[in-house]
Formats: structure tokens, C-alpha cells, sequence
């Protein structure tokens, strides 16, 4: 593997935002064996920054530490470069010596924001979660664009089993991504799992209505449901059993129920039927196909 | 023209020309690099600060989506309304709500240390400025006083004469003719491209455009640590937030039938 084929990896996956640990290491470590790293210019030190995160994650730490030590030579007093060394500690160091780290950055320059959310991570990670619920709070008080906040703090409520709670963070999340149909899948999902039926569909169908494949009639009817669209139909189907299952259902949001709740049935029963019915890339059946026919065949109430 | 009116001295060119060239030259880029060094990190903020600043996008952040809004009326309200009354009551402000007594007022930008610094650098970069120019001045004017150091090698109207030819008062020289006081300024203005291709774009070298800058037209714009009146503007914040949610429809309420229509199993509108 030649050099510069090693450094486009790792640029891709730098861009990417990949967490490929193994590869990246394996690449990076040509890279640093040539030490040419300095040579690179700016680029080079994002790499090396890329390759000791690598190297901590996949467990050699003498890589990590000699990264950590050409970067900190070069970059003295740098606030990443601190955030790198409180990750480097937590690898080995006992939690506490790193939220006594963290606490002590945090002290001098109150609004770092990667240090504050490690402290946050490794509190939770210590299992103090009321804590870490009650910083990640603050923190989003304070940086409220910060997507992946949110996203921590509905994953953290819905392990409590809070899902009211964690849909109010996600919803958050999709004022801010109003983009991305994954994140309305997942609040979807949690509005599902909380028994607010009502709202839960209708996600369901935003979903649907987000990632189907083409905006024209003819079309769609013939396209392939695919990816998490197919989720999203196993999602509806799911709500309008429930819904048809216990007519008097309350919804917690006040939505109103769907109409037409026969005709979204069938619609989701047909997608699903279309989506496992067509054959895959060498012609086979797709896997679980029967059980999801016979699943899908079972009437409404 | 046949007749050559003036005959310079080669010595002029290399004496006088090419050193106030290099000077002027020299002089802006030792300029960049001691603006570079007078550069004060910039302040960090407080955390306390850092949200007063950031609150305001909460509410932008609501009101982008609001007629499109991916959430359902009874969380947007409950957003919406939260925010209202945090801004009502100065939850965001950094120093905590403030008192019903004290009458707010625009703070005097004077009284306030970050604002002080912020005009302070400001000066500093125009004395880095000022004085090396006033001193170059100083020393073409005291040596080089109505000296004529080059000849254009293109004509011009009479109208340039005063540009050309700053220092010397003789009416009926050839406008081509330079003097040293309007190579002076000719360098003064025309050098920012050349310090573009020693120093990059982003260089402070050129003089020429501290000349429209004071320190304290930084006043007027709006520049991190500058200080306003952040109650006010929450104040008026809520007004638009309400306009919001008025306007605000949910993405999803209609899903039901819009999907089936797309579908084709309901008829189309």
C-alpha cells in the first residue's frame, strides 16, 4: 500500500466521519512509521489527530501516546490537544482522575464544548446517570444547536424508560435537523413505544412521505419500498393494529387519530408484501418472507 | 517630442526612486507582522455569557420551520411558550433577571472592560499605522523635497498635475514628470496588490484602508463582546414568536390522507 493511497483513506474516512478504528490505524501507522506526518502541513496534523483517536480506540496506546506527544510539541496549550489528553485518560486512568481533569479545564474556560460533553459521556458511563442528565441539560441550555446533545439525552431517557421525556428531546433534534428522515424515524419509534399511536403513524407516514422513491403517481407504485422506508410501513402497519385494537385510544399530544384506518392498512400490507416480494440482487427470495406474509395477512381487530 | 526638457540623474532613480520603493515596501509588511503580534487573543466567554449570546437562535431555530413545522402542535407550544416566558423574565440575561427598579439603559460602552479592549486593539493596529507613514513622510518631505524622480511613459491631461506632481509648483512642466511626494502616495495607494501576492489575502499591511477606519467606528457594528442590550432584544424576540406560532402548521396532520392520495387510494383533490 503506498502512501499516498493510505493518506486518501484516511481522508475519506476523516470526511466521512467514519469510525473505521482498525483500518484507520492500520493506515495511519505507515503514515507515522515514514514520519511523514509534519511534512504534510495541516493536513497532516488532522491525521494524526485521526490516527491517535484510532489507535486509543482499537487498544494500542504506546501509537496513541507517541501521536499525542507530536502534537502536543507542536500545538502547546491547545484546547483540542486537552481534549485528546482527557480521552487518552479515561483509556487507562480510573473515571474519577478524569472528571477531576475535565472539572479542572472546565474551571479555567467554562464554555468548552468538547470537554464538557466528555465530562458528560464519562459521567454517564460511570452510571451517574441523574447526573449526566442534569449537565446535558445545562449544556443544551447553553448550546442549544448542539444536535448530537440532543440525541445523547433522548438516548439517555428512553434507557430510563422516559419516553415522554426523550421525545421532547428529539423533537428538539428535529427542529433543528427538520432534514433528516432517521431522526423522525426515531421519534416515531418513541412516540410507538410510549402508546401514542396517533402521533407515532403519522410520523410514521412523514417518514414515508420523506423517503419514498419519486414525487410522480405512476411511479411509486411500482417502486420498491426501501431502507427505512420498509421500516417505516412495518412502523405504520404496527400503529394501525393498535389503533383499530383499542378504538378509544388516548394520545398524549392530543393528535387526532387518522382517518381512513382501513385504507392505510391495506397500503402499508401491500408495500410490505412488495417490498420482500421483489427478488434480490441474484434473484433469490428475500429472507423472512413467508413470516412477514403471514404476518402481514392477519385482519385488522 | 523631440526636445527632452529634463534630463534626470541615474543617480535620482537609484538613490531616491528605488529606496523609497523599498521602504514604503519594507514598512508594510514589518506592519503585518507587528499587527500579527499585537493581536490580543481573543476573550473567551463565560458560560453564563455564551448563552445570553446563543439564546436569541432558539427562538430563530423555532421560527425557521413553524409553517412547516416537523412537530406537533402541543410540543411546539409548549416550546414556543417556554421560551416567551424566559425571555419575558430575563432567564437568559447573564447577570439573572434583572431588578424591576432599575431602569435599563443602553450600557455605556466606556464603563464596560471588554468593550475597552475591543477599542483598544482598535488603536493599536492605527498607531502601527500612523506612525511608520508620518515618519516616512516626514523624511521624503525633509529630503527629497520637489525632487522629480521618474517620467511616465505614457501622456496625460493637465487635469493629474496636482496628483502627479504634489510639491512642485511650476505650471507649465510636463504632466509626466513625478515628483517624490506624489510617488509617495502613488506607493501609499497602489501596493495592496503587491502585499496580496507576498502576504496573502488576509494581510494588514495595506495602509490605505486603516485611512477610512477609526477605532471607534467599531463602535457602531455589532462585534463579539460588544455590549447591548440583550433584554431588549429578547423582549421583541417574543413578539415574533408569537407571530410563529400562529403560523404554525405541522408537517404531519394531514399525512394520513396525503399519503393515501399519493398512492393513489384515495381520488386526488
Amino acid at each position: 500500500m503506498s502512501l499516498q493511497s493510505a493518506l486518501e483513506r484516511l481522508a475519506t474516512y476523516r470526511a466521512n466521519n467514519t469510525r473505521a478504528s482498525q483500518d484507520i490505524f492500520r493506515n495511519g501507522l505507515l503514515v507515522l512509521q515514514k514520519s511523514s506526518f509534519k511534512k504534510l502541513g495541516d493536513d497532516g496534523w488532522t491525521s494524526l489527530e485521526q490516527l491517535a483517536l484510532a489507535s486509543i480506540d482499537v487498544g494500542r496506546l504506546d501509537i496513541a501516546d507517541q501521536c499525542l506527544q507530536l502534537i502536543a510539541d507542536k500545538f502547546p496549550n491547545s484546547p483540542r490537544v486537552d481534549c485528546l489528553i482527557g480521552i487518552r485518560m479515561e483509556a487507562t486512568e480510573p473515571p474519577e482522575t478524569a472528571l477531576k481533569y475535565y472539572a479542572d479545564i472546565l474551571e479555567a474556560d467554562s464554555a468548552n464544548v468538547a470537554i464538557w460533553k466528555r465530562r458528560i459521556s464519562v459521567l454517564r458511563r460511570t452510571g451517574k446517570v441523574e447526573k449526566a442528565v442534569n449537565e446535558l441539560v445545562q449544556f443544551l441550555d447553553t448550546f442549544y444547536t448542539d444536535v448530537e446533545g440532543w440525541l445523547e439525552l433522548a438516548d439517555i431517557y428512553a434507557s430510563c424508560n422516559q419516553y415522554d421525556h426523550s421525545f421532547q428531546a428529539l423533537s428538539h433534534v428535529l427542529l433543528l435537523t427538520p432534514q433528516n428522515p432517521f431522526y423522525v424515524l426515531q421519534a416515531a419509534e418513541t412516540a410507538y413505544t410510549s402508546d401514542d399511536f396517533s402521533l407515532a403513524i403519522k410520523m410514521f407516514l412523514t417518514v414515508v412521505d420523506m423517503t419514498d422513491a419519486d414525487d410522480s403517481e405512476q411511479l411509486l407504485q411500482e417502486s420498491t419500498p426501501l431502507g427505512i422506508t420498509v421500516r417505516a410501513w412495518f412502523g405504520v402497519k404496527l400503529c394501525t393494529r393498535r389503533i383499530a385494537q383499542n378504538a378509544n385510544l388516548k394520545s398524549l399530544s392530543n393528535t387526532s387519530a387518522p382517518k381512513n384506518l382501513e385504507l392505510l392498512d391495506e397500503l402499508a400490507t401491500e408495500r410490505l408484501r412488495v417490498a420482500y416480494s421483489s427478488s434480490g440482487q441474484k434473484g433469490e427470495i428475500a429472507k423472512g418472507r413467508q413470516e412477514v406474509f403471514t404476518w402481514v395477512a392477519t385482519p385488522l381487530a | 517630442m523631440d526636445r527632452l526638457s529634463l534630463y534626470l540623474d541615474p543617480q535620482i532613480r537609484d538613490w531616491v526612486l528605488f529606496p523609497i520603493t523599498l521602504v514604503m515596501i519594507l514598512v508594510g509588511i514589518l506592519r503585518h507582522y507587528v499587527v500579527i503580534l499585537l493581536q490580543s487573543q481573543p476573550k473567551k466567554l463565560s458560560r453564563a455569557a455564551t448563552r445570553e449570546q446563543r439564546a436569541l437562535t432558539r427562538s430563530q431555530v423555532l421560527q425557521a420551520t413553524s409553517s412547516n413545522s416537523p412537530i406537533p402542535p402541543s410540543f411546539y407550544k409548549a416550546i414556543s411558550q417556554n421560551l416567551s416566558e424566559a425571555y419575558k423574565a430575563g432567564t437568559y440575561l447573564k447577570d439573572g433577571p434583572p431588578n424591576a427598579d432599575t431602569q435599563s439603559s443602553a450600557p455605556n460602552p466606556l464603563s464596560d472592560p471588554a468593550a475597552m479592549d475591543g477599542m483598544m486593539a482598535g488603536m493599536k493596529t492605527q498607531m502601527v499605522m500612523m506612525v511608520p507613514q508620518m515618519v516616512i513622510m516626514g523624511w521624503i518631505n525633509f529630503f527629497f523635497q520637489g525632487f522629480v524622480l521618474i517620467k511616465l511613459p505614457f501622456p496625460l491631461t493637465l487635469g493629474f498635475k496636482s496628483m502627479l506632481q504634489r510639491g512642485i509648483d511650476t505650471p507649465d512642466m510636463d504632466v509626466r514628470w513625478v515628483s517624490s511626494l506624489s510617488w509617495y502616495f502613488l506607493n501609499f495607494f497602489g501596493l495592496n496588490g503587491l502585499y496580496r501576492l507576498i502576504l496573502g489575502g488576509d494581510n494588514a499591511a495595506d495602509s490605505s484602508r486603516d485611512m477610512t477606519t477609526s477605532p471607534f467606528a467599531a463602535m457602531g457594528n455589532a462585534q463579539p463582546g460588544q455590549p447591548q442590550d440583550f433584554n431588549k432584544l429578547f423582549k421583541a424576540e417574543r413578539d415574533n414568536l408569537e407571530f410563529a406560532e400562529g403560523l404554525h402548521n405541522w408537517v404531519g396532520e394531514n399525512m394520513d390522507t396525503k399519503i393515501l392520495r399519493k398512492y393513489g387510494k384515495l381520488a386526488a383533490l
